[in-house]
């Protein structure tokens, strides 16, 4: 009412028709201007008052630069004051703190350099999260009132938003920074993928619908990014659902989840956000009949997504939602967009997170007499304790027995057994399929030995380590003869043989490891001139040089029947262990324990250059002609010029891989360099033959 | 530059209904602070007897009252100057 008035006497003086008729009454003219500026400018009666308009607005902050206040400004301090000092009522230990005191008095005097000493004391003595946690009851009021007695104009807005009662906190009351300038980098259209929960979360899961089942269920979830639906039997026999969005996820601000801080932000002061839209996804993909019954069931960020879901039209039409439950979380003004969706809040007061839209326990307005609003205090008081989806749990199973009755009361068409449940992870725009673009490539299938079996083997993740060792240059040969390949490599007259090992912890054909011991040629049409040692670092498809593979171990029967087809070799299969970590590597071929071992590769790797993970060419012969096959990577890998490791051949290995190793003198043996890659992708396809003779 | 004496004499029409208007409405909100300050002392005369009301509130209550009466008198005048003003001003020809 006192700010209508001053928005009213600005307006008249603002007027262009007042100044139009000045020419034909001048004095009383002037005698009029004079009094309506002496309204809004009357320290003693309205104060510093000029309202509404672009033109006010600017005099009003320039006012407030200069410290000049309203009436209107005082007494809503004045109400913000009172507020506080009844929420203290409730909460003795508001007042009842010096330190506590100090800083809310001093807030409200408008004191600022003794309201910063007052809130440095008390971070000293108490810690920012006891100090958050204490000032929970009344932190929107306490912002509020200094954003309203600060210099600053951009907040006042905020601070009157807060005060009033009549929308969420658009800006920063302490800055003034737009919430919505915040929210709108939080972007995406949302999307939900269906993910399976680990077994030990599944066993967790309620197998029966009630408010503390769903409740434990979103803890199940946790803050992991994922949502959880579920269908529920009535005890009609109507089969409903139920969507439950557990709170942010920590860690980084903004990350490909809608479930982290920006996303917290933007689910609570947007009535859209990617969180909401992700859930909306998530139903659609989930499937439900038209018109179904959907009860929705979030905490914290996820208490105001499923709030944003409630109101909006469009998914309403599509689906009944007859419940929307937000525990600890900002949804005071959110409105369901189906008046018979029924609502329930439940907040602790000493959480700072449902304060966030500005309305916390010193809001005096009803803003939703439909709803059922559980606004209670607990003993603990540390947030972000008292956030957590655990202790509202404990608090509505042990303190709260009322709220818990009614909620589960009107959740009776729901209280039934779980007939159907999907974990969802939730992302702010649709994931690029793993691996793609380099693993999405045409397929074709072949026969394998337990069916078909898709090509190219597509490794989404994998480790490989390639060591390099100096062989018998006579042996070397003789394995070579015949084949075309040239002559081995040399490094100081003795030929460069390699020994690859990696382990495709996620293919196309499931987990395997394999070993190769190939000697490194030139190839057929082998590149001359310094070109020569280019070639072996070029990418397979331009690549002459290659290993040819004189023996391999592979440890799944479906890599061993496919090698003939991808490689052209005959492999051993045997157990193969591969240990790559932090300059460390250890490989084992053979039955370790069992005292049948084959080899070992062991060791420091020492210092590493990083490089980019290299492709794989080799060369095998088969049945008279010459195979290309090729590894083709991508990942980071480590070049280790001064490898510390080892080749050890089991001692008396009958073993025709033990046998080869020893002839090419590298048992015991030192690599002269090693190439380790810890996470790689790899695309393996069928060997081509090629003549080369 | 000294105008022309015609167009000198030739004011533009202005509506001194407008003006009236706003005299209308200022009137009202001058009612209107006065019965905010009333709703005001109600309210700190029920939280004295209630025994809950805050030390300074009574001061800083009557430092409103104050106000409102003040401002109430600034828009009562300033609505009064504008009705007075609106009776001096030739309605504009229809």
């Amino acid at each position: 009412m006192i700010r209508g008035a001053a928005v009213h006497a600005t307006a008249a003086i603002t007027d262009a028709a007042l100044l139009q008729a000045l020419p034909h009454a001048p004095s009383a003219g002037r005698r009029t201007l004079r009094a309506l500026l002496r309204a809004i400018t009357d320290r003693r009666g309205l104060g510093w008052a000029p309202a509404g308009g672009r033109p006010a607005s600017l005099a009003a902050a320039l006012g407030a630069f200069a410290g000049a206040e309203s009436l209107a400004v005082r007494v809503l301090a004045t109400s913000l004051r009172l507020r506080i000092a009844a929420v203290a009522l409730d909460h003795p230990e508001l007042t009842g703190d010096p330190m506590l005191n100090r800083l809310v008095e001093a807030a409200a005097a408008d004191r600022d350099l003794e309201a910063v000493r007052a809130l440095r004391a008390l971070l000293r003595d108490r810690g920012a999260v006891r100090v958050l946690s204490q000032l929970a009851p009344v932190f929107g009021e306490v912002l509020a009132l200094r954003a309203l007695l600060d210099e600053n104009p951009l907040n006042d807005a905020t601070a009157w938003l807060i005060a009033t009662g009549t929308g969420y906190a658009t800006a920063d009351p302490v800055t003034g920074m737009s919430n919505r300038a915040v929210a709108v980098l939080d972007r995406g259209e949302g999307a939900a993928r269906r993910v399976e929960p680990a077994e030990a979360e599944s066993a967790r899961l309620a197998t029966k619908g009630s408010l503390l089942g769903f409740l434990g269920n979103i803890s199940v979830i946790g803050t992991t990014g994922r949502v959880l639906i579920q269908s529920v039997e009535g005890p009609d026999g109507v089969v409903r659902h139920v969507v439950q969005a557990p709170g942010m996820r920590t860690g980084r601000p903004d990350h490909d989840s809608p479930q982290d801080l920006l996303g917290a932000f933007s689910s609570a002061v947007l009535a859209a956000s990617p969180y909401s839209r992700a859930l909306a996804k998530a139903v659609a993909d989930y499937g439900l009949p038209e018109g179904a019954e959907l009860a929705l069931i979030g905490h914290s960020a996820g208490g105001a997504a499923v709030m944003n879901l409630a109101q909006d039209p469009a998914f309403c039409a599509r689906h009944t939602v007859t419940h929307a439950i937000a525990v600890g979380a900002p949804v005071d003004f959110k409105r369901p967009a189906d008046p018979g969706t029924w609502v329930a809040s439940v907040t602790n007061q000493h959480d700072i997170v449902p304060t966030l839209d500005g309305q916390g326990a010193g809001g005096c307005f009803d803003l939703h007499p439909d709803w059922y609003v559980v606004d209670y205090s607990d003993a603990t008081h540390l947030f972000p304790l008292c956030h957590s989806i655990d202790r509202y749990l404990a608090n509505i199973a042990a303190d709260l027995p009322e709220a818990r009755d009614h909620i589960d009361g009107r959740l009776a068409p729901y209280r039934g057994p779980v007939v159907r449940s999907q974990v969802y992870r939730l992302f702010d725009h649709p994931p690029e399929p793993e691996g793609f673009p380099f693993l999405t490539v045409p397929t074709h299938a072949v026969p394998g030995p337990g069916g078909r079996v898709e090509l190219p083997i597509r490794c989404q993740d994998g480790g490989a380590l390639t060591a390099y060792f100096a062989a018998d240059p006579a042996v070397a040969a003789a394995l070579l003869e015949g084949t075309g390949l040239g002559p081995a490599v040399r490094v100081a007259g003795r030929a460069v043989v390699a020994v690859h090992a990696a382990w495709n912890r996620r293919t196309s054909v499931g987990v395997h490891r394999e070993l190769h011991v190939g000697i490194v040629v030139p190839g057929p049409w082998r590149a001359r001139g310094p070109l020569g040692w280019y070639d072996l670092v070029r990418g397979a498809d331009r690549r002459r040089s290659g290993l040819f593979l004189a023996g391999s171990v592979v440890d799944t029967a479906v890599v061993a029947a496919l090698a003939p087809r991808l490689w052209g070799g005959e492999p051993s299969l045997l157990p193969l262990e591969f240990g790559l970590a932090t300059g460390v590597a250890h490989i084992t071929a053979g039955a370790s324990g069992a005292g049948e071992w084959l080899l070992v590769l062991g060791g420091r790797l020492g210092p590493g250059l990083p490089v980019s993970e290299r492709d794989l060419v080799g060369y095998a012969r088969a049945a008279g002609t010459t195979l290309r096959s090729c590894v083709r990577a991508r990942g980071r890998a480590l070049l280790h010029p001064a490898p510390r490791l080892r080749l050890t051949v089991a001692p008396g290995s009958p073993h025709p891989l033990a046998h080869l190793l020893r002839d090419l003198g590298l048992d015991g043996a030192r690599p002269l360099l090693c190439v380790s890659a810890t996470a790689r992708r790899t695309l393996r396809d069928a060997a081509v033959p090629v003549p080369t003779t | 530059m000294r105008r022309h004496p015609a167009r000198r004499s030739a004011r533009r029409p202005v509506d001194p209904a407008s003006i009236t208007a706003h005299a209308v409405v200022l009137e009202t909100d001058a009612r209107t602070l006065a019965e905010c300050a009333e709703r005001l002392r109600g309210i700190t005369e029920r939280l004295e007897a209630g025994g809950v009301a805050p030390r300074w509130l009574r001061q800083a209550v009557n430092a409103h009252l104050a106000a409102c009466a003040t401002a109430a008198a600034d828009l009562a005048t300033a609505a009064a100057h504008l009705r007075h003003y609106a009776a001096g001003v030739r309605p504009a020809p229809h």
